[in-house]
């Protein structure tokens, strides 16, 4: 089966692709397309960030920084005797994640031409695009995308590159990225210097997310005034493609704008919960942020109420999870992801990952003890705010909201003595690539 | 043309040739099934690099193997969204139809089976991907035909 | 404030007051605090952040950050886990995970009492341990190479090793495996960790993770003495300690000297220690008794052969140097014969030119030039290895590094340093005079070095003008050739001479060495068993330490009496001989002065050298196909290499190196089988192309080469 796509107008991003995908040149054009490209190179560098800035778009990689102040920070040519460079990040792999594929099937030419607007707003010569490595037809849509791009002379004196990635989440990580594009370990750098400063090859480089670069085309054809007016105002503006997965009736990807509420995406849009189960929590932005419960679903998703609730919009990831599902089990899950993603750099992640893999299974098992709480909560603790980049707490944020928010779960499952769902759960037994290592032969006593 | 030859090809592309490792790697694997001793070599070799570093790089990421795999591989996503429908079931569909473990290949040496992390196709669970090729919304049910269409 | 680069940094309280830029690690200890780290290592290039031992609290910014990675900038407000909780938290917290995998198995650890990760664990770590489940284990310890164990579940992953590996010795081999909890270090395939500079990361690791083999489970730090000397295998006398224990060398250590070796010593530096305990060491003297047979004899007995044999000789005495005497060997052996013996004769062991005083820079220098000049085809870090890291990290900085000096790139840079490597440099003259020519005369920053053969070539040269003015009588006869050191006696062209001489002395630590051609051999010694001085290749006098004593008598014991025989007066120590000597060629320099981190000082008054005759070019070769053959003497050959078991898989493969150009035009590539011919005589080597090689010429190992010289062919073998 395809992948479900919906909306909730007014439609941003996929614009003209909502039934069809709008893949080669001819039928974007007869949308509008590139017609914004040619008024922005029309204007004076200056004059696009200007409009970024206005348009208050932010960041839908996840960090949600605001677009046009980051362009800003990129020294014009004239400052600096390095080449600048853009680089827009579609390694999508965080978990629940699906948007930037979708976008890049159904309207890889707004990518592209985002991409040269943006070129255009920081100068910049040479576009790469970070592809993860398992995106096969993704690749090949936008490949021949850009090669009618670049027939058609659109690229002028631009250089656009799409690199693939090989397969590992840290990656999507703006630093790591660059050091994968450079041809390394997808290693995170310590930051400063940043990557506006020193980057790519030690150059001025500006890393967008996909869904955020696709957006330029339409902020410049709507106005920043009007595209400011979209969604929730003054800080949530726009639209997203919402990741709706897990146990609704029709999950897919739904582009709505910012603030509508979950209970609206999931029951809704999304046919509300399956089988005629209940919600137990939603694992919203993505899998590093804490869970959402039950309760909770009438939030309205913006990065404001959110943020009221310790939450996160994150990469606009909303998954359902019905009462089948043993949280412990999920929580285990979770852990399990980004132990393997660790890419051993820092010391808090790299160990703290596997210790809290270890943790979390001994609740998973009912071996573990009252005073274990503490220890996991403060494992949690000591990996947040201590790592070299954000992916230690993206696997100690989750974990710790299931413990503090299902603290009774995890210790039914220690009166227990195991999983109270039992054979039950969805999640039982669930396998992890992490239990695997057959490409990894030196290390067979490391698994946990 | 030779794979160095198309190695140094691919890294015009890049303003330091030492970019098209990623490329380069992938290059090698199609070449020869997987990272043996002599493609890491051909790598070095071609972008001027030490065969230690392109081991110690493709090592870090998944998709390339420094281990012989099979001709054919399917890789089940059994990240939560998958999990939370029905992965783990798919998954030992697969074992099932196989005859191996995750991580292993079958002894005809045809067939790799291996977990991965999130696919990214998180609304048609369960994603399998099929020598590279994602399935959507693939079930117990469809493993039988999958690995007739690798048998066959 | 007193320069317009320095700023204010407020510390724990304390107002530092520092050049802007300068890291918060040292800025921190300016102020006599300490923030802990592992990572950090400031030789092996940018910060990394990687190990996060050195959180602090920096105003104004709401995360921890590691002080590794910051500078100071004006107004900065830092705490350290002195006064701030957060802080001491992060750094425990560090610890605890750092622990959390780690075996504690210090007790049967070599690293244990000089280990960081302990004794940072003492004072900043937890306790006790919270962690109850199953640790990392892996197979331990597995060579990477015979000279290094690695224990990988020691290992807490701060990748100074592998950040050695590719940024400053750039060989590339050492390097992370995996991702992640997986992680580990590792070489490629099983190959063995080689080349000249591997031995360094044993030094480098803060955990008992890589170490040296040589030194397993040979001592604890409390029974063993640190001498600090000067290493003597090559002409760059790398500053060292010798750990000694119970009278033997248990390993050697680098010690840092910034103007030098900045802390980096070579391998055979390094390991090449355990000949002193070889078994076919030479601990008495062994004289000929009958026509082809050795016995030993006493030191009396031994005394009174040579005292005879100077005698017989009737002044017609030639002595052979190595280059690795000290200067007060040289100078004792010297003053031996031309005062004793009146014979004034020497062949020293290669041509110096003091041409080159003009033109004198610390190494360090060239880690500042803009452009590096390296003359001659002999690889730089086979003749003298550290001059090859300054030569890397002068390129990492943006210098180009070129082969000749009328590359475009010498032109209009302000700082150039020559450095000339191979035969033909006449001693130096002939870079001098290039330096001339490119009038870096006084230019600061500038400046040229030869790499010469021997580790004291130049004070044994000194040392032998310093003892006469006297110049050598015309003879057509040798009466005694008196062979000192190994280096001397395995040179063909002394053992030409010994064919003509009627009799001959070797004094050489190792049986063999002279057997079938010497009449009398006295025990040699190593430089680790001398106290005295040497000269490097900068012309910087320094200091060896006798870190063990030599089996028997030293070199300038038994001189000193058999110069007594003959009524010469001269100490059997090396402080007096040098206050000798210092008057003459040193400026009156005390020993005591000449310090543990020598200066490099001017010389005052240097004698004129001993001219050796100049090296004749090699002539083209008949129908100008071939390639110039440069055969070198690799850093791992000779006496004491051969006798030290580790060192066997670092001597050189049996390949030839050519440019790219010239494999392209032969049709030859990495690995093929190919013939070296010249005048009738070939050798079969495997081929290597070197990008960074120039040219026309084929480099080769010297045993290797097959007795080739001059010109030869290369064709590629079917």
């Amino acid at each position: 089966m395809e992948t479900r796509i919906g909306a909730e107008p007014p439609v941003v991003i996929l614009d003209g692709a909502l039934e069809e995908p709008l893949r080669d040149l001819d039928s974007y054009r007869a949308v509008g397309g590139y017609a914004q490209l040619e008024r922005a190179r029309a204007m004076t560098p200056q004059q696009v960030t200007e409009a970024l800035i206005q348009s208050n778009l932010r960041g839908r990689g996840g960090a949600f920084f605001p677009t046009g102040r980051k362009a800003s920070f990129i020294p014009t040519p004239d400052k600096v005797a390095k080449p600048i460079y853009l680089t827009v990040n579609a390694d999508e792999s965080e978990p629940g994640t699906f948007k930037d594929r979708e976008i890049m099937l159904r309207v890889p030419h707004r990518l592209i031409e985002g991409c040269l607007i943006a070129a255009h707003a920081i100068q910049s010569k040479h576009v790469f695009i970070y592809i993860r490595g398992e995106y096969s037809t993704e690749y090949e849509v936008l490949g021949a995308a850009l090669a009618e791009v670049r027939a058609a002379g659109l690229l002028a004196d631009v250089e656009l590159t799409i690199h693939r990635g090989a397969g590992a989440y840290i990656c999507g990580e703006e630093t790591a990225l660059l050091e994968s594009l450079e041809g390394k370990r997808g290693q995170p750098r310590s930051k400063p210097p940043f990557p506006a400063i020193e980057g790519l090859y030690d150059s001025p480089t500006l890393i967008n997310n996909v869904e955020t670069i696709t957006n330029v085309p339409k902020v410049l054809e709507l106005g920043p005034e009007e595209y400011a007016q979209i969604g929730a105002p003054p800080d949530s503006t726009g639209t997203r493609v919402f990741c709706l997965s897990g146990n609704v009736v029709r999950p897919g990807a739904y582009e709505a704008p910012h603030g509508i509420t979950v209970r609206h995406l999931i029951e809704d849009l999304g046919g509300g919960i399956a089988d005629g189960r209940q919600l137990k929590a939603v694992m919203v932005g993505g899998s590093s942020f804490p869970v959402m419960t039950a309760d909770q679903i009438d939030m309205r998703l913006d990065v404001d109420s959110l943020a009221q609730k310790g939450l996160f919009i994150g990469s606009g990831v909303i998954t359902a999870i019905d009462d089948r599902t043993c949280i412990v089990q999920f929580a285990l899950r979770i852990a399990q992801f980004y132990m393997h993603e660790s890419c051993g750099k820092c010391t808090p992640c790299r160990v703290g990952t596997r210790w809290l893999v270890q943790l979390v299974r001994s609740f998973e098992e009912g071996s573990a003890s009252e005073e274990d709480f503490d220890l996991l909560l403060d494992v949690c603790d000591r990996i947040i705010g201590k790592c070299l980049c954000v992916l230690g707490d993206s696997a100690a944020m989750p974990v710790a909201s299931c413990v503090t928010k299902f603290r009774d779960e995890f210790r039914a499952h220690l009166e227990h003595g195991g999983c109270p769902f039992g054979e039950d759960s969805s999640l039982a037994h669930l396998f992890a690539p992490s239990d695997q290592h057959h490409h990894n032969p030196v290390a067979q006593e490391a698994p946990v | 043309m030779t794979l160095v030859a198309e190695i140094q090809k691919v890294a015009k592309q890049y303003p330091e040739s030492r970019s098209a490792v990623l490329p380069a790697l992938r290059l090698a694997q199609e070449e020869y099934g997987w990272l043996t001793r002599e493609a890491l070599e051909q790598v070095a070799e071609a972008l001027d690099l030490t065969p230690a570093y392109c081991m110690s790089v493709a090592s870090f990421y998944d998709m390339f193997h420094l281990e012989p795999v099979g001709k054919h591989m399917v890789e089940v996503c059994t990240n939560v969204c998958c999990g939370l429908v029905n992965a783990q079931a798919v998954l030992e569909a697969f074992e099932r139809e196989l005859g191996v473990a995750p991580g292993e290949t079958t002894p005809d040496g045809e067939i790799t089976l291996r977990a991965v992390e999130c696919l990214g196709g998180c609304s048609t669970p369960t994603i399998v991907a099929v020598d590279r090729r994602y399935r959507q919304s693939v079930t117990p049910d469809d493993v039988a035909a999958i690995v007739g269409e690798l048998r066959a | 404030m007193s320069t317009p680069d320095a700023v204010r940094v407020t510390i724990d309280g304390q107002d530092v007051h520092i050049a802007k830029g300068t890291g918060l690690v040292e800025t921190a200890l300016s102020a006599g605090i300490e923030i802990p780290v592992f990572c950090y290592e400031p030789r092996l290039g940018e910060p990394i952040g990687a190990c996060r031992m050195c959180l602090v609290e920096v105003e104004g910014m709401p995360k921890l950050q590691t002080a590794c990675t910051m500078t100071a900038q004006d107004g900065m407000v830092v705490k350290t886990a002195r006064t701030s909780k957060k802080s001491a938290e992060g750094q425990n917290a560090t610890l605890e995970f750092i622990l959390v995998n780690h075996p504690l198995d210090c007790p049967v650890c070599d690293k244990g009492g000089e280990c960081p990760l302990q004794d940072l664990t003492f004072r900043y770590g937890p306790g006790k341990t919270r962690m109850s489940f199953e640790k990392t284990t892996f197979e331990k310890p597995i060579p990477i190479s015979p000279t290094i164990s690695l224990d990988r579940e020691r290992c807490i992953l701060c990748y100074r090793c592998t950040r050695f590996s590719e940024s400053v010795s750039e060989d590339g081999q050492l390097v992370a495996r995996n991702r992640g909890a997986m992680s580990v270090i590792t070489t490629f395939a099983d190959e063995p960790y080689t080349g000249p500079f591997t031995g360094n990361v044993t030094e480098l690791c803060p955990v008992g993770a890589l170490l040296p083999t040589q030194y397993r489970f040979e001592a604890r730090p409390w029974e063993i003495v640190d001498v600090p000397t000067v290493c003597g295998m090559c002409p760059v006398g790398c500053n060292t300690h010798a750990t000694v224990r119970e009278g033997k060398v248990k390993r050697i250590l680098s010690r840092n000297h910034p103007e030098i070796d900045e802390g980096w010593l070579c391998d055979k530096g390094r390991f090449g220690f355990t000949h002193l305990r070889a078994a076919d060491r030479i601990v008495d003297p062994i004289k000929r008794v009958r026509r082809r047979g050795f016995e030993p004899v006493s030191w009396d007995d031994a005394l009174d052969e040579a005292e005879r044999l100077l005698r017989a000789a009737h002044g017609r005495v030639v002595v052979a140097l190595s280059g690795s005497e000290t200067v007060e060997e040289a100078y004792a052996l010297a003053k031996l014969v031309r005062h004793g013996a009146g014979s004034h004769e020497a062949v020293l062991p290669e041509e110096i030119s003091d041409a080159l005083d003009a033109y004198r820079l610390p190494l360090s220098a060239i880690a500042g030039a803009q452009v590096v000049v390296v003359l001659g085809d002999e690889p730089v870090a086979e003749r003298a290895p550290i001059v090859d890291l300054w030569i890397k990290q002068a390129r990492r900085k943006g210098a180009k590094v070129v082969g000749s000096p009328d590359d475009d790139a010498v032109r209009g840079a302000e700082r150039v340093v020559l450095v000339w490597s191979g035969p033909g440099g006449r001693g130096g003259a002939r870079v001098a005079e290039l330096a001339e020519r490119l009038g870096l005369a006084g230019k600061p920053g500038c400046g040229a070095f030869y790499l010469p053969q021997t580790p004291n070539g130049r004070g044994v040269a000194d040392a032998w003008s310093a003892c006469s003015d006297d110049e050598p009588a015309e003879a057509d006869s040798i009466g005694l050739l008196i062979v000192s050191g190994d280096e001397a006696a395995g040179n063909d062209n002394v053992r030409a001479l010994a064919e003509r001489a009627d009799s001959v002395i070797v004094v050489s630590m190792f049986h063999g060495l002279a057997a079938g051609w010497a009449d009398l051999v006295l025990p040699g010694t190593s430089y680790l068993e001398r106290d005295g001085t040497y000269v490097n290749l900068e012309g910087r006098l320094q200091r060896l330490r006798q870190t063990v004593p030599p089996p028997g008598p030293s070199e300038l014991e038994w001189i000193s009496q058999l110069a007594a025989r003959l009524g010469v007066e001269l100490a059997p120590d090396a402080p007096a001989v040098f206050a000798e000597l210092s008057a003459r060629c040193y400026g009156g320099l005390s020993f005591g002065e000449v310090g543990e981190r020598a200066p490099l000082r001017g010389y005052v008054d240097a004698p004129a050298h001993v001219e050796a005759p100049p090296v004749p070019e090699p002539a083209p070769s008949t129908n100008g196909h071939g390639l110039r053959l440069v055969a070198y003497k690799p850093l791992f050959s000779g006496p004491a290499v051969e006798r030290v078991t580790e060192l066997q898989f670092q001597r050189p493969q049996a390949e030839v190196e050519l440019s790219a150009d010239d494999a392209k035009a032969r049709g030859i590539s990495t690995g093929d089988s190919v013939t070296l011919g010249s005048n009738g005589s070939s050798v079969v080597l495997r081929a290597r192309v070197n990008k960074r090689l120039r040219a026309s010429i084929a480099r080769v190992a010297v045993e290797h080469a097959g007795g080739l010289s001059g010109y030869v062919e290369v064709t590629r073998n079917a």
